[in-house]
């Protein structure tokens, strides 16, 4: 392969890496308080549908990512309330909420359905965007960049900031915190209100850079590869970094094996298309079976808490 | 006279049973003003979609055929959710249950006689149950979770499918259509109300609903569900083993499920084609859920999804509302469902209003 060749092939993946690691960052800190939240599908097509609104009525890429974080928050809200103030079952709230996002978005989104969304182009001037090598770095969205500094942004408040150890603190133990005198509650919603924030970016990676416009179910299940690759990552920011690149990897081998023959002709698109999927299954046996029992999650996940005891 | 908000020594039963129906009335009130605010006719879309369905005795066959799914699929995944096992791929077995049943319906193709359709349905119980079995074998050997595994086998089945009708199983005879041959009258479902749609899938889910609440309420294996899911350390000491609760929910939920996949397949759709995949397994969840994680429960949670999808089919055609109204007003019923359920864990309570004021 030469650079002709693989360098879109980098740029391909990098792009389709992005909306996953910008959502799976953002569940991270949701679950890092030990809260699971299964909604992340429904906030990524609800920031997606939001998106491609704002584009097509304003035409401002900015405020479209703007309105797709609050937008995502928004639904991120709906869940914290139920699941931190009434303290209803966390998965099927999360539940609950993929569904809404789904039935929502089609519906709110029907009259731009298949309008082409204008895209936000690459960050850096065309002189070092548009070079056939040096694209490889700088030929990105602002989006791609500012995944990467989320990354570094959330590795850096949960392990070197005390809101960030307080955080870590009452995913692991929630009634220690609290007779410490933490906000378990508050601070649960402040994580759930930036995991659906992340989400809704998200989700405006599709209608802004892969898919220019909106469909229904946009998002084709990448709000579920998140979650998987939370897991993936064992709650590790960094590691996170390395699981969307390989999911991005496998997803941009499906688009290589639908437009072009040769080699992927050995299996058929299908096989292409479910190759992240059963991925995503073999990687969560193989991180299993390296931990041996261990699976280093926040030890509170998921578990409902109310300070009255 | 103050209200203070307080835990209930023992959840309400009557809230238990209310909840529900208070979750589908505020949907109702909810949905009317949110479809007004979205430039519908709100009231109108509400009574098109709850009422019609019926108040038309020409839908209730359509009722039957729709409820039937929900129903077969919502009571595994109420035994499965009982055991606090979160099978949430119930739409991955469904596809591969019919996919199973198809299978031996093309093998069957050039024969006849009355043993056929048991065996579809037999194989499309296997194939859905052994499609199940994939994420108990991860989640109780490796301890793989099995929401995400569910849930990506899901997405894999929906590919296996398109494979299959766009590949080796399309029909020689569609004129390059994506499907398979149309099953023999040996391999399709009886109808059982002379003159009406009604197949035999409808009374399949009403026995198989009685007969999970008569194995749930009377057998050792149902108590060994609800005393996994209640209390997980109480069932290891009475020697109920945690791994074989997830065996046997995965596989009775993934066997229904197939079942279901394959009553659909030789019923209403009579092949395989690549639209075959209709959401029934995630809906059955709000069903399970509505339906209190109980056999009888969801008999009727069942019947009251399938008022919404043919509601919405009648609001689609005399309103033109999209059909994504449905999923809306379904995701509200689950969801005012769950936070209806607060009550059944807390209450108000009178109290007197405390005569010291503070200080001033």
């Amino acid at each position: 392969m030469n650079s002709a060749l693989i360098v879109p092939f980098i740029v391909t993946l990098v792009a389709a890496s992005t909306p996953i690691l910008l959502a799976a960052l953002g569940e991270l800190v949701v679950e890092k308080s030990g809260v699971l939240n299964l909604g992340v599908e429904g906030m990524m097509l609800i920031g997606a549908m939001t998106t491609a609104a704002v584009m097509l009525t304003t035409g401002n890429p900015y405020l479209a990512i703007g309105s797709a974080a609050l937008a995502g928050a928004f639904a991120a809200l709906l869940f914290a309330v139920l699941t931190l103030s009434l303290s209803a079952n966390q998965v099927a709230t999360g539940l609950a909420l993929t569904i809404l996002g789904t039935g929502l978005t089609a519906l709110v989104g029907r009259p731009f359905t298949g309008q082409p969304v204008p895209t936000l182009g690459p960050l850096f001037p065309p002189a070092l965007a548009n070079d056939p090598i040096w694209r490889v770095i700088f030929g990105y969205s602002p989006l791609v960049y500012l995944s990467l500094a989320m990354v570094v942004a959330v590795w850096f408040f949960l392990m070197r900031t005390r809101s960030g150890l307080i955080l870590r603190a009452i995913g692991e133990s929630d009634t220690s915190a609290h007779s410490i005198g933490y906000p378990v509650i508050g601070v649960r919603y402040l994580a759930v209100l930036f995991g659906g924030a992340m989400a809704g970016i998200g989700g405006a990676c599709f209608p802004l850079m892969l898919t220019p416009q909106w469909a229904e179910r946009l998002t084709a299940g990448r709000g579920w590869i998140a979650l998987a690759l939370v897991v993936f990552a064992a709650w590790r920011p960094y590691r996170l970094l390395a699981g969307a690149y390989i999911f991005g990897l496998l997803m941009t081998l499906e688009v290589y094996a639908k437009t072009s023959g040769g080699g992927f002709r050995i299996f058929p698109s299908e096989f292409w298309a479910a190759l992240p999927y059963l991925a995503t299954i073999l990687v969560l046996v193989l991180i299993s079976l390296s931990r041996k029992g261990s699976t280093s999650a926040p030890a509170c996940l998921g578990k409902p808490f109310s300070p009255a005891g | 006279m103050q209200f203070r908000l307080e835990k209930r020594a023992e959840p309400s039963r009557l809230m238990l049973y209310l909840a529900p129906i208070l979750a589908l009335a505020i949907t109702a009130v909810l949905g009317a003003l949110l479809f007004s605010v979205m430039g519908y006719d709100g009231i109108g879309a509400v009574r098109e979609i709850f009422l019609t369905p019926l108040t038309n005795p020409y839908k209730w066959q359509d009722l039957a055929v729709k409820a039937s799914p929900l129903v077969i699929i919502a009571v595994g995944l109420s035994v499965a959710y009982r055991a606090n096992v979160w099978n949430i791929g119930a739409e991955g077995q469904y596809i591969v249950g019919a996919i199973a049943g198809t299978g031996v319906a093309l093998l069957t193709y050039n024969l006849s006689g009355p043993w056929i359709l048991p065996l579809m349905l037999v194989a499309g119980m296997a194939g859905g149950a052994a499609y199940a079995a994939i994420p108990a074998f991860l989640r109780t050997r490796f301890r793989v979770n099995e929401i995400l595994t569910t849930l990506m086998l899901t997405y894999a089945s929906v590919n296996l499918l398109n494979y299959l009708v766009f590949g080796p199983w399309k029909s020689p005879t569609a004129m390059g259509q994506p499907q398979t041959v149309l099953f023999s009258l040996d391999q399709s479902l009886p109808y059982v109300v002379p003159g009406t749609i009604i197949h035999l899938g409808t009374p399949i889910a009403i026995a198989v609903a009685l007969i999970v609440w008569l194995v749930m309420s009377r057998s050792v294996f149902g108590f060994q569900i609800r005393t996994v899911g209640l209390a997980p350390h109480a069932a290891r000491y009475g020697g109920f083993s945690a791994d074989r609760t997830v065996w046997m929910a995965l596989l009775l939920s993934g066997a229904l499920a197939g079942l279901a996949g394959i009553l659909e397949a030789a019923g209403p759709f009579g092949r395989l084609v690549p639209q075959f995949p209709t959401n029934y397994g995630f809906t059955a969840i709000i069903v399970a859920f509505l339906g209190r994680l109980h056999p009888i429960g969801c008999l009727f949670a069942g019947i009251i999804l399938a008022i919404t999808f043919v509601g919405g089919e009648v609001a689609q055609t005399t309103m033109r509302l999209p059909f994504a109204a449905v999923g809306v007003f379904q995701a509200m019923v689950l969801f005012l469902l769950l936070a209806a359920d607060f009550f059944v864990r807390h209450r108000f309570r009178a109290v007197e209003p405390k005569t010291s004021a503070r200080p001033a």
